[in-house]
């Protein structure tokens, strides 16, 4: 069985497998925790709880205006990356093609140069957030294993993807035997590091969202 | 140094240095590090509900939530960074209750908390953090970092390594009725001097009232002019109220310092006088937290919705300028800023009730730049102007609210908390500032329009 | 057959006129992409050779191999093969059959040892039994053949890697000759793959050229001529702009395929498919699948007929699909919850002090 045929079949399988079933245990194994009524009366005239928390999920995707001087950087940075992310995946043909397979669904696609550009942009803000991480005070007090190896996972597709279009270091189907398998290492990875904020944020952000709405508190 | 001066002691050694005090980790009791962290597991483990978890379970190491607190921004010193604050309740999260804690276990990806590690974290927790709630409002994943700090503090006490000055306080409160030696008889006294001070008759234990007016034990020692303010103020607006020598302390020592018992006893004092004089309104004082401990965990601890309605003085003074009952000498010609306390504004969403005041006054409100949500917190709430061994850091903080309040070019200073205004007055007296916070309620007082 | 005559004499004696000869050198030449004085020295090489003897052995074969050889709208060249080579055996060209045929074959094997070359159509079942050509074994024979040859080359993706016999379920348990050669079932020999389903008429006479002129040609890691099947169809694809930019037909009629857009998404094996088909294209330069608006099926390489659907893109999983993935979401489901009360109850013994 050849690198490609592998990661074409039982590697994405078993991937696939690996990752639904982490990330609905990780969720579950979550939610499923105790949950603590609220008794206290709630504040009057304001939006309902569940509203104010499904506000939340969005309003964090952005600092407020007192905290922008001082986070403005890695949040711009952030957001290139992300965006350039979501880009090159849900926008590049051949990654459209595979969605569709599993799924059924497709969209337009947007050229290939375009592509190509945005995941080299892409790269190179990851390495400037890694550059911070490497060197700022606060991050160099937080960061762990799974900060840098959640950063190779998401780096090696980005850069094999490159390597596989551009014919570079190898025979092609080596190479996007190799792009495919170093997504397979992310499916496999992602319910268990910090790539799992992909889902978490909503909850995560809707439970704070709940309690401080209930409050009248700042959101 | 001469020869014939110098000591023969090495002073420059770490237990003997003046001028770096050794960083001190305080215990209680005599357990064995052992207990001590079985203790601390044991009550982490009460504290891993929903809420907490996914929160915990979705920190991405981002680093915004040190950009938001006063003391990582004022010290540049990155263990100040919050949500490591609580990197041992964290830890313990993952390896003992959270979706793969098997594997965390089995594999050790997470080592086990140690009792030399909490030690560690002891100025972490208490010493830098006043759980202001700021970096909860900061953090991308909505984390409410300050919540889990407060929840990381019930196993600190129960593993007894709280600061030793807010567990004698605490510890005072609880045993005696009042953080600052102000027990049943010495309230009653006080009243009794404030009521003839003023010239006016301040009922005490009345059988039924409306409303239950407390205070807390920094008014009662140091600013007790607010006493009669609130009583001024009950008379003006011709509601029947009443002050108890059963529950009077609206300060709660129990949650600054962890101990969720005490908590529950210093609540439970309070509601249960306003049960008993039926009253419809329990008013809590010109103080942080006392609004977070009743307001928002008054029903959790008696377990049942609670039979009255608690507010904040400042939001009940709101309500009662926007229903017309409060009438207010307009024309106080003075330029004002506001600090917004933080467990009564941010964290406590009593928000625009200062605002709606002030402007009954009169005064020319200059807003901060950072106000409401996004105050910077004075330093010295959750406990931390107790904490002797803070007092370098919270000084770094508050030259931060020196010049936020410089800034807006006001005259003077209003606040609605009384430990913040206590955290104030020191600094004042620390830096020679020409200003201090004065109190929303004595202003009010003083301008109550002759009925 | 006359066996002494050079290849130069037996030309010239049928007529066939040092010009075209040198023309036919001159065009395999560069159809290898060698230097342009290789034509020449193709020319003086191979006319001062001898015939030499060819056995062309057919196994589990379709016969398309042989179609495509001969198939040629060039007549002149690819006759000029069988005059260059002596193809003394070949069961659907020659002209004898039954005992009188092998009889050629085994005549030319005994007096020719280490000097014929073989050439190999079909896949060889090792099971017992399920093919026999005068009461022997299709291995046996191989095996026979191959012994006193001095190469072997292998026509079609059968030959070289199993072809359409060795795809799942292979019930013969067929095998190309490599793998015979690798379990000792068949002396190893020079050997060549020359791969296609069928191989392209002039790649075979370019390697067989080749072969005879300057010896076994440079291979690459599955013996296949470098100079043929050195680069991708993708990488010389006249459609490639298309893929570069992101044009894809996305049904076989839309107006991305009457366009002439990439046929990628149509399941196109191009990017990973080893062939000349691209360049040197089919009927004599005329054209090829993807020019006919049909994705590359990867003809030329191993396990071709069992890497999925010809119409399924390169970018897509073979895998369980969708009911798979509802059970390990069920399963995901079921162990979180799992875990959840068991995080409750040890929570519980915590709080009770272990």
């Amino acid at each position: 069985m050849t690198v490609l045929d592998f990661a074409r079949g039982p590697g994405l399988q078993w991937s696939l497998v690996i990752f639904l079933v982490g990330v609905l245990w990780r969720l579950m194994g979550i939610f499923f925790l105790k949950h603590k009524r609220d008794l206290n009366e709630p504040r009057h005239g304001g939006i309902a709880p569940w509203l104010g928390g499904l506000k939340v999920v969005f309003t964090r995707m952005w600092p407020r205006k007192d905290f922008r001087a001082r986070t403005a950087y890695s949040e711009t940075l952030s957001y290139v990356f992300h965006f350039g992310l979501a880009i090159v995946v849900f926008f590049g043909a051949f990654h459209i093609t595979f969605i569709k397979s599993l799924f059924g669904v497709s969209w337009g696609n947007l050229p290939n140069s375009v592509i190509y550009f945005t995941a080299v942009i892409t790269l190179a803000t990851m390495v400037a957030l890694l550059v911070r991480r490497l060197t700022h005070p606060v991050l160099r007090v937080l960061s762990n294993f799974d900060d840098y190896f959640s950063w190779a996972v998401v780096a090696a597709p980005l850069v094999t993807g490159l390597m596989a279009t551009a014919h570079l270091g190898g025979p092609y189907e080596t190479l996007l035997g190799v792009h495919i398998l170093s997504f397979e290492v992310l499916l496999v990875w992602f319910p268990f590091g910090k790539l799992m904020h992909a889902f978490l944020f909503a909850p995560s952000r809707a439970a704070a969202g709940y309690v401080f709405t209930r409050k009248g508190a700042s959101t | 140094m001469s020869a014939d001066t110098q000591s023969t002691i090495d002073l420059k050694l770490p237990g003997l240095s003046v001028e770096k005090p050794e960083v001190r980790y305080d215990q209680q009791g005599d357990m064995s590090d052992e207990e001590r962290l079985s203790q601390a597991m044991r009550n982490f483990a009460k504290d891993f509900g929903y809420v907490a978890a996914v929160h915990m379970d979705s920190c991405v190491h981002c680093g915004m939530c040190a950009e938001a607190c006063h003391f990582y921004v004022t010290t540049g010193d990155p263990k100040y960074t919050p949500i490591w604050k609580i990197e041992p309740f964290k830890q313990a999260y993952k390896r003992e209750a959270g979706p793969f804690a098997f594997f965390y276990r089995l594999l050790n990806f997470k080592p086990a908390v140690s009792a030399d590690q909490l030690r560690q974290w002891q100025e972490l927790i208490y010493d830098s953090c006043t759980v202001c709630g700021r970096c909860s409002l900061i953090c991308p994943m909505g984390i409410d970092i300050a919540g889990l700090v407060s929840q990381a503090r019930h196993a600190m006490f129960k593993a007894g390594l709280v600061p030793h000055e807010l567990h004698a306080v605490a510890e005072r409160a609880e045993t005696e009725g009042s953080p600052l030696g102000a027990t049943p008889k010495v309230f009653a006294e006080r009243v009794e001097w404030q009521g003839d001070e003023n010239d006016m008759e301040i009922p005490v234990d009345k059988e039924q009232a409306d409303v239950l007016l407390t205070m807390s034990s920094i008014e009662i020692m140091k600013y007790p002019e607010a006493i009669a303010a609130s009583a001024k103020v009950m008379d003006h607006l011709g509601l029947s109220y009443t002050f108890s020598t059963e529950g009077y302390e609206a300060t709660n020592f129990g949650l600054l310092s962890g101990n969720s018992d005490w908590q529950r006893d210093m609540s439970m004092k309070l509601i249960n006088a306003a049960i008993k004089c039926k009253a419809k309104y329990l008013v809590l004082p010109e103080c942080g937290h006392a609004y977070t401990a009743l307001r928002w965990s008054g029903a959790t601890i008696y377990g049942k919705p609670l039979p009255f309605k608690v507010r904040h003085i400042s939001e009940f003074l709101a309500e009662q300028v926007t229903n017309g009952k409060l009438k207010l000498k307009g024309g106080l010609n003075k330029s004002v800023t506001f600090h917004d306390p933080c467990q009564v504004v941010r964290r406590g969403g009593a928000i625009e009730g200062p605002r709606t005041v002030l402007k009954a006054l009169g005064v020319d409100l200059h807003e901060m730049k950072e106000n409401r949500g996004t105050n910077w917190c004075c330093g010295g709430g959750g406990g931390v102007v107790t904490i002797h061994r803070a007092d370098p850091i919270r000084y770094k903080a508050f030259e931060l609210k020196m010049r936020q309040v410089e800034d807006t070019g006001a005259e003077m200073l209003v606040t609605s908390c009384s430990n913040c205004r206590q955290t104030f007055d020191d600094g004042q007296a620390h830096f020679n500032w020409d200003k201090t916070a004065q109190s929303m309620l004595e202003l009010v007082a003083e301008n109550l329009q002759e009925t | 057959m006359a066996k002494s005559e050079t290849v130069g004499e037996h030309l010239r004696r049928h007529g066939i006129s040092r010009r075209a000869f040198l023309k036919f050198c001159a065009a395999t030449a560069s159809a290898m992409a060698l230097p342009p004085g290789a034509g020449r020295a193709i020319a003086e090489t191979l006319a001062k050779q001898q015939r030499p003897n060819v056995i062309w052995l057919s196994f589990q074969e379709c016969t398309g191999c042989t179609e495509s050889l001969t198939r040629s709208y060039a007549p002149t060249i690819e006759k000029l093969i069988f005059d260059v080579i002596s193809l003394d055996y070949h069961e659907t060209l020659m002209a004898a059959s039954g005992e009188a045929a092998e009889a050629a074959r085994e005549a030319i094997i005994k007096d020719n040892p280490g000097k014929y070359v073989v050439m190999i159509d079909g896949s060889v079942p090792v099971e017992g039994g399920y093919a026999t050509i005068g009461g022997k074994s299709m291995l046996d024979i191989c095996k026979h053949t191959v012994e006193n040859a001095a190469a072997v080359v292998c026509v079609g993706t059968c030959s070289s890697f199993g072809g359409i016999p060795y795809a799942n379920p292979n019930p013969t348990g067929a095998k190309s000759i490599s793998m015979l050669m690798d379990e000792g079932r068949v002396p190893r020999k020079p050997l060549i793959n020359v791969s296609g389903c069928p191989p392209i008429p002039v790649v075979i006479t370019g390697v067989v050229v080749h072969y005879l002129s300057y010896g076994v040609p440079e291979l690459d890691h599955v013996g296949r001529p470098k100079a043929f099947f050195g680069q991708t169809i993708h990488d010389r694809c006249y459609r490639r702009p298309f893929y570069d930019q992101g044009k894809f037909a996305k049904t076989f009629d839309d107006e991305g395929a009457r366009n002439g857009w990439c046929l990628f998404e149509l399941g196109c094996k191009g990017p990973t498919t080893y062939n000349a088909c691209a360049t040197t294209k089919w009927n004599d330069g005329t054209s090829f699948p993807i020019e006919s608006g049909h994705g590359c099926l990867g003809c030329s390489e191993p396990n071709f007929w069992d890497k999925g659907s010809f119409y399924a893109p390169l970018a897509t999983t073979e895998s369980g699909g969708l009911y798979g993935l509802g059970a390990a979401a069920a399963a995901g489901v079921a162990v979180g919850v799992g875990a959840a009360v068991v995080s409750r109850n040890h929570q519980k013994k915590l709080q009770e002090g272990k």
